[in-house]
């Protein structure tokens, strides 16, 4: 018979416990070397000698005294469900900070582990854990791990079923004989009988039940009751700390401290800052430029042809080619010659996100945006805006205030992310000359547009004084390549998924809609097309005056891309079939030497000074003769505009919902369409005059 | 500045902001660059001296002050380093 355990990760902030979960359950759960990456509880399981265990990862606390929405969320799971065994990762080289939690959760007298993690980093510094001695201390069991490579997580999980199996909780935290006494009174004189010592203390800081013993306390020690149990905590902690941990001394100044000299210098800092933005949108576009142009001649020279020349091989009829060409190489086959574009932009920010430097931005840009009453710690979430909204909306959790966190929150949707971007190279390098500048302009009107929004709410709706803020800096880490491909590959299969079901089916309902009714001579009469047309009159002010636009423009409020593969379809079934015999061999072989250019090309290109690959551009011609044709380069802008502005995708708007309300997400929504039609209007009519 | 000077005054929060200190304390806000000090009380305990004290930055412990830009202020005690708020450094009196 299996037995099922629910265990609980719980720990300090930014300790390793996801990433020890990862390695244990098989997860793939987003890990960063941040504060706060995870902010709600997520799970794992496993199945372990004949044992189900469910796992349950916790955000970060320091204490059981939430604050935070995320620290809530952690300390109610730990309250209210009582997992089968909690497991106390520890930052081996933070222990003396880490123990306090650690005396805590020792007080809800549970089966418990102690696991010391980045036991290597801890070494270096010339700490070391006797895990002997604290499992006969606590009498709990106690493991050494490193989340790096996985080592110690066998122990961990034979420890966790020993825990378990035992139902062995540690021995008693045992605090001053005066208050010791007045817990026991409580447990006397309640009816339950047994009560754990989590519970005694909540009884005895706020219960009516232990006036008495309250009062009695605060007299003998001079002081507040929630002060005289925390400073019991700290000395029982402190003691724990000295009898288990050893250090040796070693120089005082690691490399953390050495790069933080340059990195946070206040004029060196900064200007290193603007070049690492500089370098991270430099790689996303050079390096990725020559994979795109193969991937789309790739597609549309070669798996296009072949696979539609089987098909007519076995006979398919008309409109199946034309759904094929149209739907699937058009539509979903267009977008996905995106993904080189998508894989390096979030393989630069995954080095952004486990080095360690990310929340040093925040510190270094407080200095600026406290000036303009904005909080620097909200800097996180804005940031992650870049890699995904959705993510950065509920990193908002691991604001304090609600205030600050409904600020962040409108600012976060103006933050361009992948998805935009995608759709901006394939329209700037059309209309303008020099596209990466275009894209970089635009990036900054999202950054501006997303201030002002804040800004005008702090003097309004969100009035008040600028609230604090404290926050961790962790040390520097260097990323291991396989955590940062693993990432990478996390967000090319999700954006696979999506092309493969929301595009996909966006293209299907498009390209169905175009070829109603059926038997259709002219485009223009389909029912696409008068769909089209009724809402043209809302964007014709902007310059967008063709239907085929404004259809596509609906589809892409359930995810961006689908702007740009609704056009594919829509354009494709314009465009004159080509029925040329490939033959297949070869033309492979000249698609992988084509490759092979295309690789060294992406290399060579990081080594020039400037942003320039999006220059030389001359693939997939005919959809941008066909495109060039419907806009002009004012329109375009004013379309791209339009789109970055307006909160155009589904999922940001419900995460928003969720964390905040449907009032607030709606209202948010309607703003951002307001506010990006009319700043589209004005580069609109000024870009016209030019 | 004289180490005695928390010792006579064993203040509740509220009496402290009563009355003006006879000396004045230094605080974790005065700090410069390169500077190391001991924190020595909390002057206004509230939920977030709380959340700092469980950071790491609490009575008793030795901090250095890493660097400051605006209003932030990076300190380092033992391995972790936490950036803390002018307005909130200048309620945890150091010596």
């Amino acid at each position: 018979m299996t037995k099922s355990i629910k265990v609980a990760f719980a720990g300090n902030p930014n300790v390793g416990k996801t990433t020890l979960l990862n390695h244990i359950a098989g997860t793939n759960l987003s890990v960063g070397n941040w504060p706060g990456v995870t902010v709600e509880k997520r799970e794992g399981y496993l199945n372990y000698k004949g044992y189900d265990i469910h796992f349950v990862d916790l955000p970060g606390i320091y204490t059981l005294e939430p604050l935070s929405a995320d620290e809530w969320i952690a300390c109610d799971f730990l309250v209210e469900e009582k997992p089968d065994v909690i497991v106390n990762v520890i930052e081996t080289s933070n222990a003396d900070r880490d123990l306090l939690l650690t005396t805590e959760l020792l007080e809800f007298e549970r089966p418990m582990v102690l696991a010391f993690n980045m036991t290597d980093e801890a070494a270096k510094r010339g700490i070391e854990v006797d895990a002997q001695h604290t499992t006969e201390l606590l009498d709990i069991p106690v493991v050494k791990t490193n989340g790096r490579n996985g080592h110690g997580t066998q122990d961990l999980l034979d420890s966790i079923i020993a825990a378990s199996e035992g139902h062995r909780v540690s021995k008693p935290v045992t605090y001053s004989e005066r208050i010791e006494k007045s817990l026991g009174k409580i447990e006397e004189g309640s009816e339950d009988g047994k009560v754990e010592k989590h519970t005694l203390l909540k009884l005895l800081s706020e219960s009516e039940v232990a006036t008495e013993q309250r009062k009695e306390l605060e007299e003998f020690y001079h002081g507040r009751i929630a002060n005289i149990i925390s400073d019991e905590r700290y000395a029982y902690a402190n003691g724990l700390h000295a009898e288990i941990l050893k250090k040796r001394i070693t120089s005082a100044r690691d490399l953390t401290d050495k790069l933080d000299r340059v990195l946070l210098h206040p004029i060196l800092g900064f200007l290193i800052f603007l070049f690492i933005m500089f370098l991270l949108f430099k790689v996303s576009f050079d390096f990725s430029t020559p994979l795109m142009n193969w991937a789309q001649n790739f597609i549309t020279g070669f798996l296009a042809p072949v696979v539609a020349s089987v098909l007519a091989s076995f006979g398919a009829r008309k409109w199946v080619l034309g759904f094929f060409s149209e739907a699937i190489v058009g539509g979903v086959g267009f977008v996905i010659t995106f993904v080189p574009l998508i894989a390096t932009i979030y393989l630069a920010l995954a080095y952004l996100e486990m080095s360690g430097y990310m929340p040093r931005i925040a510190f270094l840009m407080d200095r600026f945006m406290h000036k303009l009453g904005l909080h620097g710690k909200g800097i996180i979430p804005l940031l992650l805006g870049f890699g995904c909204n959705v993510p950065a909306v509920m990193a908002t959790r691991t604001l304090e205030y609600k205030k600050d966190k409904l600020l962040v929150m409108t600012m976060i949707p103006f933050m361009s992310c992948p998805a935009r971007l995608v759709v901006f190279s394939f329209f700037a390098i059309i209309f303008f000359r020099h596209p990466a500048t275009v894209i970089f302009s635009l990036y900054l009107l999202g950054i501006v547009i997303g201030l002002l929004t804040a800004l005008f709410l702090k003097k309004t709706a969100f009035r008040g004084r600028l609230s604090h803020f404290v926050m961790e800096l962790p040390p520097y880490r260097i990323p291991r390549v396989k955590t940062v491909m693993k990432i990478v590959w996390m967000q090319v299969k999700s954006f696979l998924t999506r092309a493969g079901t929301v595009i996909f089916a966006a293209s299907v309902v498009v390209w169905v809609l175009l070829n109603t009714p059926p038997g259709l001579k002219n485009q223009s009469d389909s029912a696409a097309a008068y769909i089209g047309k009724a809402i043209t009159p809302v964007f014709r002010p902007i310059g967008i005056k063709d239907w085929r636009i404004s259809t596509s423009l609906i589809p892409a409020f359930l995810a961006r891309e689908i702007v740009l593969s609704s056009m594919g379809t829509i354009y494709s079934a314009e465009m004159p079939q080509s029925n040329a015999k490939i033959e297949f061999w070869h033309a492979l072989g000249s698609q992988i030497e084509d490759l092979g250019t295309a690789m060294k090309e992406s290399v060579i290109s990081l080594f020039s000074p400037s942003i320039s690959s999006l220059q030389s551009e001359n693939q997939n011609q005919d959809l941008r003769q066909v495109i060039r044709s419907s806009f002009t380069a004012a329109s375009a802008l004013s379309f791209m505009i339009f789109l970055l502005l307006y909160t155009s995708c589904l999922a940001t708007v419900a995460v928003m919902a969720r964390e905040a309300g449907n009032k607030f997400a709606i209202g948010f929504l309607g703003y951002s369409l307001v506010i990006a039609w009319l700043v589209a209007f004005v580069v609109y009519h000024v870009g016209s005059l030019v | 500045m004289k180490s005695n000077s928390h010792t006579e005054q064993k203040a509740t929060p509220i009496d402290s902001r009563l009355k003006k200190p006879l000396r004045p304390k230094k605080t974790l806000k005065e700090l410069q660059v390169g500077d190391v000090a001991q924190i020595v009380e909390f002057s206004n305990p509230n939920d977030m001296s709380k959340k700092i004290e469980a950071m790491g930055l609490r009575r008793g412990k030795q901090v250095e002050v890493l660097q400051r830009l605006g209003r932030g202020i990076l300190v380092k005690t033992n391995n972790s380093r936490i950036v803390i708020t002018s307005d909130l450094a200048k309620n945890i009196e150091v010596k």
